[in-house]
């Protein structure tokens, strides 16, 4: 019953309601997940505290010891949607949302994303859309945690065909990055149940700008992330987000060398540019996502 | 002139609403509240095409979905839809399931027309045409002044530019629709309206029965900024749904997707600009070449006298040279409706965006100029105030100067409004218990219009204001006229107050005391045994007066490295002749401020070229300041109260683009040209972004 596309589990449903509204899809059947005993608890006992999916995102937000040791997380949380929102929301809806383009989210359209042949925002109204893609769609990953999450080394606990598995950061949203029907790698009936943290990166941060002050999307977010032993950073990682289907890394080998100077931020930053295939509306993203690496690094490292 | 009274107990000061606690607490029934016994719930299929030719439209499917009581086409086929969002059909059923199910089993067949989204595109020979008999530009408005051209011969100093404003939806936060009741005995509209007035001339009209059996009721609504004068074709379609399903009431509201599509918005402007003055800062010469889309009807057919795109230019500076050409263009979208003073924030961002380039070119500091330029006296003094009170010589530095990457800036504009009143009539009863009730037929858009006409009442009358019973929103009450140009307050108080001074001229020989106001009201009333006291008054000369002047000051911080920009503090010195009630006025500027602040930095409809839809039909992508976006807003009233009453709710909305337009280009050293303002545009005047120096067009 779980593995057809007639089905959708529900959580928060802030997603799926949305897309049921406006006939995104129409599934025979809703799955409440909400009463499942266990999902909704963090787990801090062992150095990877376990989180399950129903936790809220405000709940992700307030959780003191989330706050004292994987700052970044709770930055992040703290930035979506509204307190209403974060209050229903949950830890695995977020990861699991679908695409928020325009287009694709239009009722009388039907896009690539869509099962249509064109992706209208390449040729139309792309400011919000990827710098970086592997296929002809480009709308963005806009989860806030998939970012965060990506650069903590997070792991993800899939429940698919009876079976768990796991999988990482990278594995939940590679298709995405390949196929335009994909939001992630998720196949119908795979439920998220956990998200692993390992505690080991003690240093985090998550920055986004967005054209309002409060609730509204990330035009570009920015997460850093390193473990800091006796004042030394190591195992520095940095993902971009609402710039490409999948959490972006931007990648350096300067990351390695442990001190990090202004020059070599600066570097870091610079080298996202050569990279990006900016469209005829989404160029700035370039300048902010620079802006936003130099001052998440700058947050780290201080 | 005035009539009202020089030591007033009540006007002027700061009074609470008068149903500001059945609001908060949830009581007070909007139209989109009424239930009156039986009630279906009703939709609108709408064209997802923008423009087609629609050869038939079969309703038996809807019909027979469970629940479905009335299926109505809009029109009868063949017939062309212009827009995406053009009314096709109408269902009303007993659950909104039914209803939403209905419209997705009407098969509509249809013939795809070619369409043309932008206003540019539209302008070209080779563009579809929104009406195939007709250019989508219509005949160029001309003007002229002087000799413009011998004029900028003349002048020391020329400067040229090219400014952009985008369509604005009105968004009311409730949106436009109607109950209807259609009976044997006539029809009731409980509407979500600014006018009931004209509510009932269009549903009588419409339906082509007499007004005697029209009755319209609006006793709450949630904003309307033009765009609600009348029953619409949203109405219009709920009482033939009504009919259809044997006179049961249906309620017809609008989604937020068809808010986006069919009901106004502010026009577009596309403005060549050409300013020359004399050294000292004179302005000598004025050009304009404009055009701007006010949807698919060219202007022609907007409701509430929205007309074309044009707008006043030059705006209210002297200039006594001036050429303006003004073209409104067709475009395959919903046409525009009078949006809080129409065409004004327009023609205040183009011009007072040239006017700041002037004052570079001249080197003159931008308030010196505007009071060197500005005819009004008002306005001149205004601009003292408000630099006093926002340290403008202090914060005035050359441009782009301050450290750091995140840039602080400041900018002016100023505005003019007419808001005077014109013929209401109010009704007073004095009960003989003590109890005053006042009706008249106005409705309250949200400004306080009860709060009002209780505090007009409680003056006349030395009591509290609580203490006064206000009836609105109905047809069967005195006549008043719509909420619209910033009238209603300058209309419904001289009424009301004529009202009451004639009770109480009615009550002196009644009661047989010569003050019975104040502390005698109680017993002067019981006095007239069974016979309550009925008068009636009306709007008359002296007791209002028109034309308004406004500035504002904005400061912001511009990060120039994420291109985003903070408001910090809005300074507005606005004339608003005798205040009623100084909270509600106050309250009213900062709303207006911040719909301004909406127009400069986040509001735009996207229509998509390649789809003719619109794009953002939803408060996700069609971004309003929110609680977080608010900088502090310093509201100073100027008090003239022997001008008597003036509306304000309009003039105060148009500064605010232009002042914090011209802030940010004071921050950042270069001129903005286009609303609204984005971390885009920003970064790309800064040529950080790759490729692109100025995004002159499309989402910037």
């Amino acid at each position: 019953m779980l593995s057809t596309p007639e089905s959708r589990f529900l959580a928060g449903g802030v997603d799926l309601l949305g897309e049921m509204k406006d006939y995104i899809v129409s599934p025979k059947r809703v799955i409440d997940l909400k009463q499942i005993p266990g999902l909704d608890q963090i787990d801090t006992t062992t150095d990877t505290w376990k989180v399950g999916a129903n936790v809220t995102i405000a709940e992700l937000a307030r959780n003191d010891a989330i706050k004292a040791n994987l700052s970044g997380l709770a930055e992040a949380a703290l930035e979506v949607g509204s307190p209403q929102i974060r209050n229903v929301a949950t830890l695995g809806g977020n990861l699991a949302q679908h695409s928020r383009c325009w287009y694709y989210r239009h009722r009388d359209l039907r896009c690539l994303k869509r099962g249509g042949s064109t992706c209208y925002a390449r040729e139309g109204e792309n400011k919000y859309h990827s710098l970086f893609s592997g296929n002809p769609c480009i709308s963005p990953v806009v989860s806030n945690l998939a970012v965060i999450l990506s650069a903590l080394n997070a792991r993800v606990r899939v429940q698919r065909a009876g079976k768990e598995v796991t999988l990482s950061m990278e594995e939940l949203y590679s298709d995405a990055w390949n196929n335009p029907l994909a939001h992630n790698s998720l196949r119908p009936g795979d439920l998220i149940v956990q998200v692993e943290v390992p505690t080991q990166k003690n240093r985090s941060a998550y920055l986004q700008v967005g054209e309002k002050g409060d609730f509204d999307w990330a035009l570009v977010s920015c997460a850093v992330a390193g473990q800091n032993t006796g004042g030394r950073l190591s195992d520095l990682s940095i993902f971009l987000g609402a710039v490409a289907p999948v959490p972006y890394q931007v990648e350096s080998p300067l990351l390695e060398g442990g001190e990090l100077s202004k020059e070599t931020i600066e570097s870091i930053a610079g080298n996202i540019a050569s990279k990006a295939t900016p469209m005829a509306h989404n160029g700035y993203k370039v300048p902010i996502a620079q802006a936003l690496v130099r001052r998440a690094l700058t947050r780290v490292i201080s | 002139m005035s009539g009202w009274p020089k030591n007033p107990k009540q006007l002027g000061k700061e009074h609470l609403r008068y149903d500001g606690l059945v609001k908060v607490t949830g009581s007070a029934r909007y139209a989109s509240d009424v239930q009156p016994a039986g009630w279906l719930y009703a939709m609108i299929l709408r064209s997802p095409w923008p423009a087609a030719r629609i050869r038939a439209i079969d309703l038996g499917p809807a019909s027979s979905v469970p629940g479905i009581r009335a299926v109505v086409m809009a029109d009868d086929p063949p017939f062309v839809v212009r827009y995406c969002g053009e009314e096709l059909a109408a269902v009303a059923g007993l659950s909104k399931q039914a209803c939403l199910d209905a419209l997705r089993a009407i098969k509509v067949e249809a013939d795809i027309l070619p369409f043309v989204a932008k206003e540019e595109d539209a302008l070209r020979d080779a563009s579809p045409r929104v009406f195939e008999n007709q250019p989508n530009a219509a005949q160029p408005r001309e003007m002229q002044t002087g000799d413009a051209e011998a004029a900028f011969k003349t002048a020391d100093k020329t400067v040229e530019g090219f400014f952009q404003t985008q369509v604005q939806l009105h968004n009311c936060l409730e949106t436009h629709g109607n109950t209807v009741k259609f009976g044997p005995d006539g029809v009731t509209c409980w509407s979500s309206t600014q006018a009931i007035s004209s509510v009932r001339d269009g549903l009588a009209d419409n339906l082509g029965i007499p007004l005697d059996k029209v009755a319209v009721i609006s006793e709450f609504m949630g904003g309307g900024f033009g765009s609600k004068a009348g029953a619409g074709v949203e109405g219009g379609l709920a009482a033939r749904l009504s009919k259809e399903a044997g006179g049961l009431p249906v309620r017809l509201m609008l989604t937020r997707f068809d808010e986006a599509l069919a009901v106004g918005n502010r026009p577009s402007s596309f403005q060549k600009v050409r300013l020359g003055a004399k050294a000292d800062g004179t302005l000598v010469a004025y050009q304009l070449d404009a055009f701007g889309t006010a949807g698919y009807a060219s202007g022609g057919a907007t409701a509430a006298g929205g007309g074309g795109a044009g707008f006043p230019a030059p705006y209210i500076y002297r200039v006594p040279n001036t050429r303006v050409r003004q073209t409104t263009v067709a475009i395959n979208a919903g046409s525009a409706r009078a949006m809080r003073a129409p065409g004004h924030p327009q023609a205040s961002f183009g011009m007072e965006s040239i006017l700041d380039e002037m004052a570079l070119a001249l080197g003159m500091d931008p308030v010196e100029l505007r009071i060197k330029n500005d005819p009004s006296e008002i306005r001149r003094e205004q601009y003292r105030i408000a630099a006093e009170r926002f340290d403008w010589k202090a914060k005035y530095h050359s441009p782009a100067s301050s450290e750091g990457p995140v840039k602080t800036g400041v900018g002016c504009a100023g505005a003019t409004w007419g808001g005077g009143g014109r013929g209401s009539e109010a009704e007073v009863r004095i009960n003989p218990d003590g109890t005053v009730e006042v009706r008249c037929g106005t409705q309250d858009i949200g400004t306080g219009t009860k709060t009002l006409i209780a505090v007009v009442a409680a003056e006349v009358f030395d009591l509290e204001p609580s203490a006064i019973s206000v009836k609105i929103g109905d047809t069967a009450f005195p006549p008043s006229g719509g909420s619209g140009g910033s009238t209603t307050a300058a209309s419904v108080a001289p009424a009301v107050f004529d009202a009451c001074q004639n009770a109480l001229a009615d009550l002196v020989p009644a009661s047989g005391m010569s003050v019975p106001t104040g502390p005698n009201w109680r017993s002067a009333a019981a006095r007239l045994r069974v016979n309550p006291i009925v008068a009636r008054g009306r709007w008359k000369e002296g007791l209002s007066s028109k034309g308004v002047g406004g500035v504002q000051m904005a400061e912001v911080e511009v990060d120039t490295e994420t291109g985003m920009i903070r408001v910090k503090r809005i300074v507005c010195v606005q004339d608003c002749g005798l205040v009623i009630n100084r909270l509600a006025s106050i309250s009213q500027i900062n709303g207006g401020i911040i719909m301004g602040i909406g127009f400069a930095l986040y509001e735009e409809r996207i229509l998509d070229r390649q789809t003719g839809v619109v794009l953002n039909p939803n408060f996700e992508t069609y971004k309003l300041p929110g609680a977080a976006d608010v900088p502090e807003l310093d509201v100073i009233l100027q008090d003239m109260p022997e001008r008597g009453v003036i509306g304000i709710g309009e003039p105060v909305t148009i500064p605010t683009a232009a002042a914090i337009a011209n802030a940010v280009s004071h921050a950042i050293g270069k001129r903005v040209t286009r609303l609204p303002i984005s971390p885009a545009q920003i970064l790309g005047l800064l040529g950080k972004t790759p490729g692109i120096t100025n995004p002159s067009r499309g989402t910037g």
